[in-house]
């Protein structure tokens, strides 16, 4: 049981079973990793901006870069349209970034290595971003779908083309958080198990191997979510200035 | 009062910094090159694959199998490849 690499994936239930109108609302390891990333986000926060030093202590520092990072994310990518909807991709950045490292200690659960997780944030973006166009720009944003300076015949070609490419956004969306976190646990996993099995003798190889996809995994722990955000941002830009 | 009119020159220039900054300016903003290359990859598996998806819903619908999905399987590759070209043709505007 301990070899298979996927056996981390496994969501158990944690405490008593919870039934309500037939829809299973037990308190799973998915959910208790899930508080546990956003009761950690609280944590650095709120110890980020207890003390407001002229020359910020740790935390301070911490939740200042967090903030500068992403506030100048959204201007670059989005523009000044986009100030309002700082919060919700700041929020939506912290809480993709701690389930990805909250993952990456021993023993955890990865949350955003299950596609429900990803696939659910994917739509709640999807959505958000067609209400905003809408209620921002009418009718007019489905200009979106018909790009300017296409030849007639072509038309409905491109346009069924263009509806395509907008429908794959939540699924491009969440399924690269979700492969990603789930490829490289599983990998780590394997190598793990490749030490134990090859023992003493060859077992260096893949302990070497283990110690750089550690490394590489926390790399991209920060940069899915750094992708996500930004992607956010760039849809949330062709809702806001809508310009084809 | 000096050291008033001083910081209220530092606000304007500030704030002009601002303002030029702030415009919109048509980029995937400065997205690292790795994830770059991430968003590349999923999107042209993703395109096909929702293109593949939607061919086979209409099946259904229109009763009409195999044909749409065929179709727009093709359509859903084309757009996938559509889109890194423009994605690959901005990413070039910028460097």
């Amino acid at each position: 049981m301990a070899t298979n690499p996927m056996h981390q994936f496994q969501v158990y239930k944690i405490g008593p079973e919870i039934k309500i109108a037939g829809i299973d609302l037990s308190f799973t390891n998915a959910s208790l990793f899930m508080l546990l990333s956003a009761f950690m986000i609280c944590v650095v926060l709120f110890l980020g901006t207890k003390e407001k030093k002229i020359i910020p202590g740790k935390f301070q520092l911490i939740s200042e870069m967090f903030y500068n990072f992403i506030a100048k994310m959204i201007n670059d990518t989005a523009g000044s349209k986009a100030k309002p909807y700082f919060p919700f991709i700041f929020s939506l950045f912290m809480f993709v970034l701690f389930c990805n490292m909250l993952g990456m200690l021993p023993y955890s659960f990865t949350v955003t290595s299950h596609i429900i997780v990803t696939l659910l944030l994917a739509i709640f973006i999807f959505i958000a971003v067609t209400v905003i166009g809408f209620l921002k720009h009418g009718f007019g944003y489905l200009k979106l779908f018909v790009p300017s300076g296409v030849p007639v015949v072509l038309l409905p070609l491109i346009t069924v083309i263009e509806i395509i490419s907008y429908l794959s956004r939540p699924v491009s969306l969440s399924v690269r958080l979700f492969a990603n976190m789930m490829a490289g646990h599983t990998m780590l996993k394997v190598f793990g198990g490749f030490v134990i099995s090859l023992g003493m003798l060859g077992g260096w190889l893949p302990l070497g191997f283990s110690v750089a996809l550690t490394g590489l995994e926390i790399l991209v722990a920060f940069l899915q979510a750094y992708v996500f955000a930004i992607l956010t941002c760039i849809y949330l830009n062709d809702a806001l200035n809508l310009h084809h | 009062m000096a050291n008033l009119n001083d910081f209220k020159t530092r606000l304007r220039i500030a704030k002009e910094k601002l303002k030029s900054s702030s415009r919109n300016t048509d980029n995937d903003g400065n997205i690292s090159s790795m994830g770059s290359a991430f968003k590349l990859s999923t999107d042209l598996v993703a395109h096909v694959a929702v293109g593949t998806i939607i061919g086979f819903i209409l099946d259904s619908w229109f009763d009409t199998k195999p044909w749409l999905i065929i179709i727009f399987f093709f359509l859903g590759s084309v757009a996938g490849i559509l889109n890194v070209i423009k994605t690959a043709q901005k990413m070039q505007k910028r460097d």
